[in-house]
């Protein structure tokens, strides 16, 4: 059983078998050196693939005018370049998205270690094939040995030179096939001596150098020798894939240790090759005490490009904090398995032999079970333990003087009462002082400052720098010591509270953005929330776009932003599709203004930030707040998205139900009219003749009542869709409100002759601007909904007033009133207080009418309940006049 | 012979405005209520022998009225209510309300419904296996069917089927209340099973199964087997 457990094909292996089939296949064509015929081999393959019927296209050839290379582009489709114009110049480039577009079986991408032109979406031509590839297009290239990263030093000690156009091992690693093609160096040199190699003029001032025998054999090693590994790999794969039990090697784990020093960068280049040699798995780790990384700015950079070169190579990363350091590293090589060390160390100085073990020392020392591998180089001083230089700044050398200056008139005033000794202190004060509040360097200065100034000032014979006794010379050197030791320690203590001071600030940033984070609800919030912090975190600006519905909205900006560049707009699409950062000082479109970081949430990637920091570089620190500010948005995101679909949904079941509502209550208007109409009817033509004349009259007064109701009714659902649509417009001329509401009132008293209607109109009402008849249909509403709502004996009043620049209209009944909590809802479509009795007399639409005429005149209407005395009802309404406007 | 008394349920006076006189001038006793409480007192001391109840009531729903009055009382309920609110009908007549009335509706079609109703409550009442309506006899005691004096052959559930609609003839039956008379409670919602018995039923008895006179169809609501031929033959 365990044999067969044992003998079925590893799931990673297949896994990753799996992940390669939906990607386009990558062909390496390797070479040593320029002219051993990469191109020409490349392009014969295509030849016979397009031979079989295969769609192969050329997507960038260098044939450098060569005849027999041409030849080979005949009959091929080469796709044209796309001219990229920067300062002036015109540069063809690989038109990659014309490649996308036209979407080939195969397409041919020459020299994949080039650099693209500035303006393009990707830095380098290998972003370009990896984009091709992930769009399942295959893709051969062309590469030459010394421009793999890892071998990079390596060719740089053979020849030379050093190469700066490098391509990370992960794209030769990840490559379906890889081909050499090789000559004999004397054939390269001989066809080399025939000009039948183009080299670039940069190059061309090198070759004399370069193309030597001697180096090109060692090249042409390294590219036989890689091409060896490589086929090694790929016959272990094939053993796992297929269960063979194959003689690898037992499975070997490396840890390279990464500091900030010159020498770690080549230590994380030899693991890589130890690495590859071995089939084994590596981890770069960078191990540092807490306080450590925010003393050396410098220093972190270096230990983070250096750790980006291990993952560029293949290594994981991995970074630990602890106060005991070697403890903690070859706790986390237990943990991980690691079968072997490498680290890297200098030779150690006079101090440090005297005072105890380096990190490397302490590491061999306690290691157990593990091969620790030392890598040396006696060019690079050891600077993994030196301490930081302190900075200098010009406010502390110019407050040094100062302070001495200072502590010579003490001195000065204190010599009558004080013996000579003792004033030593007065200048221990002034060290100290520039100590504390500018920091080492101008402490140094201050004690050399005091050094001359005791001398000079204090010590006989005065006024001069020479020491007349003994003893004093030795008590003038004893003061500049301490001066010098004392003020560097409070310089010291100085910056690390500083550098203390520096994390409270980062950590309180963070604790205040995830509170001000979950304290918002509305999107926009957040978003400005979002680019304000990310606008300090980069110190410089910042903006945030979301995708909303396909297209990307700028949401806020910080200092706010409308206008973005096309290479702009393109950056920030690029992370959202790839989630990925992208834009300025990043792999893809570097041109970009603003640096795009994703917004990564479950549903997928909801936007981008984007920052652009004031100063060149975004500094270590500055990029993980950054990170952690992605962060904490994203997750704050995906909770007000899905706060906000909830409350959607919430809305559309509210207005569903006030729909339904609204329909039924329509329908009810409608019909019970018609009910009684039909009703009444039917019942005369069929019953006529049983019927007494009073009888027969109320029926008929029924009918004419009902339709009289529904017309009113239908006219009023009328003007309400009218008020809606937008059909009521401001009228141009001026009206007269005291007209209109005369007007009403007349009307009124017609109808219900037994109402008393008080009307109190003001003198010199300005004029509004509207509609004079609808303003009198408002005043009818609001008299026929007092009239309704309100016992007959008690009267109506009606009043117009002139108040500052507005014409206000009150009408105020003697009923009932409307409870406080319906105040509002009076004005929506078809609400009704109900009566006493629960029913309701009127069609729900009379005050939804007026203050949609109100609005419309650009005036507001207001209930207020009870009037006076707990009873009644006000309606205030106002209108701008006309002159105001 | 006493006139009928009609209890009228409706809280909109201009419908009672015409139906209290139409009602009065068809020979009935008509007594009004505003309320649903009102309606179940009445019902419980005026003895009214029919009732026309509109659901929309200001203090509950005409439904509740229904189950309360349900609860001790037979006597025929017709409800009043709109074209379109079927599912309100439907439960309605399922909770024992014995016919509808669309709203607006004339004079003439709710008197009639309300005299089938006083008459279908009066044959209810006596023990009767034989009955007649729209020239066909069914004899539940023999199991026999005619129709025009020719015996007509049907199985036992289309028998039961036509029996139901025929003791409850001009009054509407729900497919609820069909399916779980003949078929049982399991199947009330099988709805496209009644359809297909109608349909051969239809075939047997109807002398144009395209355009039938006896079964009749109340679109989304159930049947109602008319015996208007009867009766105008009379």
């Amino acid at each position: 059983m365990a044999d067969l457990g044992d003998r079925r094909p590893s799931p990673d292996a297949l896994l990753e078998l799996a992940a390669k089939d939906k990607r386009g296949k990558l062909k390496i064509f390797i070479g040593a050196a320029p002219g051993v015929g990469k191109t020409y081999a490349m392009l014969a393959g295509a030849q016979r693939l397009k031979g079989e019927g295969k769609d192969v296209v050329v997507g960038v050839v260098e044939t450098h005018g060569r005849a027999e290379t041409s030849a080979l582009l005949a009959g091929l489709e080469v796709l044209p370049r796309k001219t990229i114009t920067y300062r002036g110049h015109a540069l063809l480039e690989f038109d990659l998205d014309g490649a996308l577009a036209r979407k080939p079986q195969l397409i041919i991408v020459d020299e994949l270690a080039h650099t693209n032109a500035p303006e393009s979406r990707h830095p380098k031509r290998y972003q370009d094939v990896d984009e091709l590839l992930d769009a399942g297009i295959n893709v051969w290239t062309a590469l030459n040995i010394q421009h793999i990263e890892s071998l990079s030093d390596v060719v740089a000690t053979i020849t030379g030179i050093k190469i700066r156009e490098l391509v990370p091992d992960t794209v030769v690693e990840e490559a379906a096939d890889v081909v050499m093609v090789d000559i004999t160096p004397d054939e390269l040199i001989q066809r080399l001596k025939e000009g039948k190699v183009y080299l670039p003029d940069n190059a061309r001032r090198a070759a004399d150098n370069f193309l030597q025998a001697g180096n090109l054999t060692a090249l042409r090693e390294l590219a036989l020798r890689r091409t060896a590994e490589r086929v090694d790999d790929q016959m272990v794969d094939y053993l796992r894939q297929h269960a063979i039990e194959g003689p690898w090697p037992t499975a070997d784990r490396i840890m390279v240790c990464v500091g900030g020093d010159d020498l770690s960068e080549r230590v994380v280049r030899q693991t890589a090759r130890i690495a590859g040699a071995l089939n084994a798995t590596w981890v770069a780790v960078h191990a540092a005490r807490p306080a450590e990384g925010a003393l050396d700015a410098e220093k972190m950079k270096r230990v983070d490009s250096n750790l980006e070169l291990a993952a560029r190579l293949g290594g994981e990363v991995s970074r630990l904090a602890a106060k005991d350091l070697p403890t903690e590293v070859l706790r986390f090589a237990a943990q991980e398995n690691i079968t072997q060390i490498i680290m890297g160390r200098s030779a150690p100085g006079f101090l440090k032999r005297f005072l105890g073990r380096s990190l490397s020392d302490e590491i061999m020392h306690q290691a157990r079970g593990v091969s620790v591998h030392i890598i040396t180089d006696d060019s690079v001083a050891l600077t993994h333990f030196r301490r930081q230089r302190p900075r200098v700044t010009l406010g502390g050398v110019a407050v040094a003087p100062f302070a001495v200056a200072a502590a010579v008139l003490a001195g000065v005033a204190a010599s009558h009462f004080l013996k000579l000794p003792n004033l030593s202190m007065i200048f221990l004060a002034a060290v100290l002082f520039c100590a504390v509040t500018y920091g080492t360097w101008s402490a140094v200065i201050a004690a050399g400052l005091s050094f001359f100034a005791y001398n000079f000032f204090f010590i006989q014979p005065l006024y001069t720098f020479s020491v007349a006794s003994p003893h004093e010379l030795l008590a003038l050197f004893v003061f500049l010591l301490v001066a010098i030791l004392t003020g560097g320690l409070a310089g010291r203590v100085r910056e690390q509270s500083i550098a203390a001071l520096s994390r409270v600030k980062q950590v309180e940033t963070l604790f205040d953005l995830s509170r001000k984070l979950s304290a918002s609800v509305k999107i926009d919030d957040l978003m400005w929330i979002v680019a304000t912090q990310a606008a300090a975190t980069a110190m410089g600006q910042s903006i945030v776009l979301l995708e909303k519905e396909g297209e990307l909205a700028i949401m806020a900006g910080m200092p706010p932003e409308d206008n973005l560049g096309t290479s702009d707009w393109t950056a920030a699409r690029w992370a959202l599709n790839h989630g990925e950062v992208a834009g300025w000082n990043s792999e893809t479109l570097p041109n970009a203004r603003f640096q795009y970081h994703p917004l990564k949430t479950p549903h997928g990637i909801a936007g981008v930030v984007g920052i652009r920091p004031s100063e060149a570089k975004l500094s270590a620190e500055a990029q993980r707040m950054m990170e952690a500010l992605v962060d904490q948005v994203s997750t704050a995101l995906e909770r007000t998205i899905l706060a906000d679909e909830a409350a959607d949904a919430r809305a559309s079941a509210e207005s569903e139900k006030l729909r339904s509502a609204l329909l039924s209550s329509i329908s009810h208007d409608l019909r019970t009219p018609l009910s009684s109409i039909v009703g009444s009817v039917t019942t005369l033509r069929s019953l006529d003749k049983k019927m007494s004349k009073p009888v027969r009259d109320d029926l008929l007064a029924n009918i004419e009542e009902e339709a009289s109701r529904l017309s009113r009714f239908v006219s009023n659902l009328l003007d309400m869709t009218k008020i809606e649509g937008g059909a009521v417009k401001l009228g141009k001329e001026p009206i007269d409100v005291s007209d209109a509401v005369a007007a009403a009132i007349r009307r009124a008293r017609q109808a219900w002759p037994q109402r008393e209607i008080l009307a109190k109109i003001g003198a010199n009402i300005p004029p509004a601007s509207g509609d004079a008849a609808l303003l009198e249909q408002l005043v009818f509403n609001l008299l026929d909904n007092a009239n309704k709502y309100s016992p007959v004996k008690g009267p109506v009043s009606v009043s117009v007033t002139a108040e500052r620049s507005d014409i206000v209209l009150r009408i105020e009944d003697q009923g009932p009133g409307i409870p406080t909590e319906d105040l509002e809802r009076v004005f929506e479509k078809f609400y009704r207080v109900k009566g006493d009795d629960g029913r309701s007399p009127g069609t729900g639409l009379g005050l939804a009418i007026c203050r949609g005429i109100a609005n419309a005149m650009g005036g507001s209407i207001k209930a207020e309940s009870p009037a006076h005395n707990g009873l009644g009802t006000r309606i205030v309404a106002r209108f701008p006049s006309k002159a105001n406007q | 012979m006493k006139k009928p008394r009609v209890l009228v349920v409706d809280d909109e006076p201009q419908i009672l405005r015409f139906l209290r006189p139409g009602l009065t001038a068809g020979d009935f006793d008509v007594i009004t209520a505003a309320t649903g409480a009102e309606a179940v007192k009445s019902a419980a001391t005026m003895a009214p022998d029919v009732i026309v109840l509109d659901l929309g009531l200001p203090d509950k729903d005409g439904k509740d009225v229904i189950r309360e009055i349900r609860a001790w009382s037979k006597v025929p309920i017709i409800v009043l209510s709109a074209r379109d609110r079927e599912s309100e009908k439907i439960e309605s007549l399922d909770l024992g309300a014995d016919d509808y009335v669309n709203k607006p509706f004339g004079i003439g079609e709710l008197m009639a419904r309300i005299r089938t109703n006083l008459r279908n409550r009066q044959q209810t009442d006596s023990v009767v296996n034989v009955f007649r309506a729209g020239g066909v006899v069914v004899d539940s005691l023999r199991h026999v069917v005619e129709k025009g004096g020719k015996p007509v052959h049907l199985t036992p559930k289309e028998f039961d089927l036509l029996f139901l609609l025929v003791k409850h003839s001009d009054r509407v039956l729900t497919h609820r209340q069909i399916l779980t008379t003949v078929w049982g409670p399991a199947h009330t919602h099988d709805v496209q099973y009644l359809r297909v018995f109608i349909g051969q039923l239809r075939q047997k008895i109807e002398s144009d199964p395209a355009d039938p006179m006896l079964i009749l169809t109340e679109s989304g609501i159930g049947y109602r087997f008319s015996s208007e031929i009867e009766l105008k033959g009379n």
